[in-house]
């Protein structure tokens, strides 16, 4: 999962970032509307955390800009609480709202909530033949049994399970998985795919040839 | 009831019904004693009337005899009252006197011994002689309904005529219940009216207490409708009005300054909140816990900035608290807090021009310090790097001037009424990551305006930016 962090505060986006990252989430990060914007619009991300007050134009009114093409969820963080501007914010095309300050953890809680509502799942465990995702835990287990795996490759199947039955293709999987900072070799996903095959079955993602990855 | 009795219309009543009552009653008792005494004139008129009438009829019935020097006119006159003759020679209206009919006016004459000379047939029974001294003056007295003359002469005949009144008594009566009757209409007439006009009067306190009612329950929009008059009340309803704006802007001041003072704060508690839910997260590296620590340091560093300049508001706001003024020299202190900022000037390659004559004034030079610090490191940070920053002082008939130019690229017009409003950032985009809380200008400003003097800002799109702080000079 690739998430858009837009915050002008150097201190609270480094914040957000990092501990958003030791949540393994994929992070990329803009201190202003403009550079906000053109991210927002040009890579694939599966939400969005975006300040209010924000130099450059706002985040209102980056919200209304980026409504135009794209329908990513977006999670508004703002110091101003009056219930104006939350209905601005989400009238606007906001999906949630969250004041500042914040707990970290319910904060995460949103996110999730707002990456399953996004695919149009209703509960944070997928369940897939023997296996099952459990979204808010980030576990996988097999036959209840939990097996381990590392946090990309949770990542992984997270992603492909949320798009259950169609095929992921390899550049919107790295662009969900990796952010704009990792330059690794996409021949890496193909490493990750076979790791999880070994610890999940075989059958457990197909392979499409030129095409990409599918979960049944 | 005693909530009525409190109220202004109420007592207003009270003391107009009180006063109004008094000034009818009065009205009608002298109406009534007129009339009376007018009546009893009447009455006395006829009663005198009515003796002439029967004493000139007495010897007109029977013409006088050759006087009889024996007899005296006193006794010609017992004789005639103890034998008056023919009735019929008398004129008709004394006719009642003799048979007793009803009505009209009696009499009787006694004589010296109390014998009777003459009682009319109609006079009322048990009439007796009048009893008070010989000679005295005649007098009127009113018994149940009769009135009468009373008389003792010094020739020892004593005399009543009398007349009943009763309808005169009755018609007095009537007249007392229709001025009663009529005086308390009145009464009732003027207490509505006055009533209403009390009404009238008073509706605009009870408007004016109504939309205070209102306001007070934190309506603050709410103003006294005031109707097109240059009346008491409508000076005060105006009055009234022009303090509730103030007092509203002055409240709608405070809850936005706190609001920003609240957002302000909020960013940095959210770092440090995050920062440190996040280093409890798992265990770390001594290295990532320093930088956890230090980002919240910085936070923190960020909020105390924060709160102290909120608290140098806060004391500023205060009218009499501050440091005693005392004398000093404008371009002594502009020179220290100059050679102060010499190394950020240094970092913005930005050179500092001097030009401090001195400037006497009366003040606290640690909050004027501030004051030069505030304006400097102003024009050092915002214009890009490599400007020239002018700082003058002098002195000029007006007071004592300080000068703090850049020659940035200005500052839109649109943000120059507001640029000493408290938080008000003309650029977001400086935001607080260079050290800015916002608050600058406005301490500028507040601690210049409690030194009497004023502090104003010129700027141009086409380049530089110059504040002017002008102090009144030291006495």
């Amino acid at each position: 999962m690739r998430l858009l962090v837009i915050e002008d505060d150097p201190l609270l986006r480094h914040s957000l970032t990092e501990g958003l990252r030791e949540e393994d989430y994929a992070v990329d990060a803009a201190e202003d509307g403009p550079e906000g914007l053109a991210k927002a619009s040009d890579a694939g991300y599966d939400a969005i955390i975006l300040d209010g007050m924000l130099p450059g134009f706002d985040g209102w009114e980056l919200l209304l800009r980026l409504r135009r093409e794209k329908a990513t969820p977006v999670l508004m963080l703002t110091a101003r609480d009056a219930i104006p501007d939350r209905i601005r914010g989400l009238d606007a095309g906001a999906d949630d709202y969250l004041t500042k300050p914040f707990d970290f953890d319910e904060l995460l809680a949103r996110l999730r909530a707002l990456i399953r509502r996004s695919s149009g799942a209703g509960s944070n465990l997928i369940e897939i033949g023997e296996i099952t995702v459990d979204t808010g835990g980030r576990t996988i287990s097999r036959n209840h049994e939990v097996v381990s795996l590392t946090a990309r490759e949770y990542r992984l199947v997270e992603y492909l399970a949320y798009h259950r039955g169609s095929v992921v293709s390899r550049t919107e999987l790295y662009e969900h998985l990796f952010d704009e900072n990792e330059d690794t070799l996409s021949n890496l996903l193909d490493v990750h795919v076979s790791n999880v095959r070994k610890k999940l079955g075989a059958s457990f993602i197909s392979t499409r040839r030129g095409h990409g990855y599918c979960i049944e | 009831m005693r909530r009525y009795f409190q109220s202004v219309r109420w007592s207003m009543m009270l003391w107009y019904g009180l006063i109004l009552l008094v000034l009818i009653a009065g009205l009608c008792l002298l109406a009534f004693r007129l009339a009376a005494n007018d009546k009893t004139d009447q009455i006395d008129r006829e009663i005198r009337g009515f003796q002439g009438t029967f004493f000139r009829a007495l010897f007109a019935s029977k013409p006088v005899e050759k006087k009889n020097e024996k007899k005296s006119d006193m006794d010609e006159i017992r004789e005639r009252l103890r034998n008056p003759g023919d009735v019929s020679a008398f004129p008709p209206e004394l006719h009642a006197l003799f048979s007793g009919e009803g009505g009209g006016c009696y009499l009787a004459f006694w004589d010296a011994d109390g014998s009777p000379l003459f009682v009319s047939a109609n006079a009322p029974e048990g009439l007796t002689p009048p009893v008070q001294a010989t000679d005295g003056p005649p007098r009127y007295v009113e018994k149940k309904n009769f009135r009468e003359h009373h008389r003792k002469g010094s020739d020892g005949i004593s005399s009543i005529i009398g007349r009943d009144i009763s309808a005169e008594q009755g018609d007095l009566v009537r007249f007392g219940l229709l001025l009663a009757l009529g005086g308390g209409a009145l009464w009732l007439l003027g207490l509505s009216g006055g009533w209403w006009l009390a009404g009238r009067a008073l509706k605009p306190i009870d408007d004016i207490g109504l939309t205070a009612t209102r306001i007070a329950a934190g309506n603050l929009d709410q103003r006294i409708e005031i109707a097109n008059t240059d009346n008491e009340l409508g000076r005060l309803g105006r009055v009234l009005n022009e303090t509730f704006d103030r007092l509203s802007d002055a409240i709608e001041r405070q809850k936005r300054f706190t609001g920003d003072a609240s957002h302000e704060l909020r960013t940095p508690v959210t770092i440090i909140l995050s920062e440190t839910q996040r280093a409890l997260k798992r265990e770390r590296e001594p290295e990532q816990y320093r930088e956890i620590i230090g980002t919240c340091r910085a936070a923190a560093e960020r909020m105390r900035a924060l709160v102290e300049s909120l608290l140098i508001l806060a004391k500023q706001d205060l009218p009499t608290v501050g440091a005693a003024h005392v004398p000093c020299d404008l371009a002594e202190i502009t020179a220290g807090v100059a050679d102060l900022l010499q190394p950020m000037a240094d970092e913005h390659a930005t050179k500092i021009e001097r030009e401090l004559s001195p400037a006497l004034l009366q003040g606290d030079p640690h909050s004027l310090a501030m004051v030069v610090q505030n304006l400097l490191s102003n024009a050092l940070v915002h214009p890009p790097a490599g400007g020239i920053v002018r700082v003058r002082t002098l002195l000029r008939s007006e007071g004592s001037l300080l000068e703090v130019s850049d020659s940035g690229p200005g500052i839109p017009a649109e943000h120059l009424p507001h640029l000493f409003d408290r938080f008000y950032r003309a650029d977001s985009a400086r935001g607080p990551a260079n050290g800015h809380t916002g608050l600058g200008l406005a301490i500028a400003r507040s601690v210049v305006e409690s030194h009497g003097g004023k502090i104003e800002v010129e700027s141009s799109p086409a380049g530089g930016t110059l504040f002017r702080v002008v102090f009144p000079a030291a006495s």
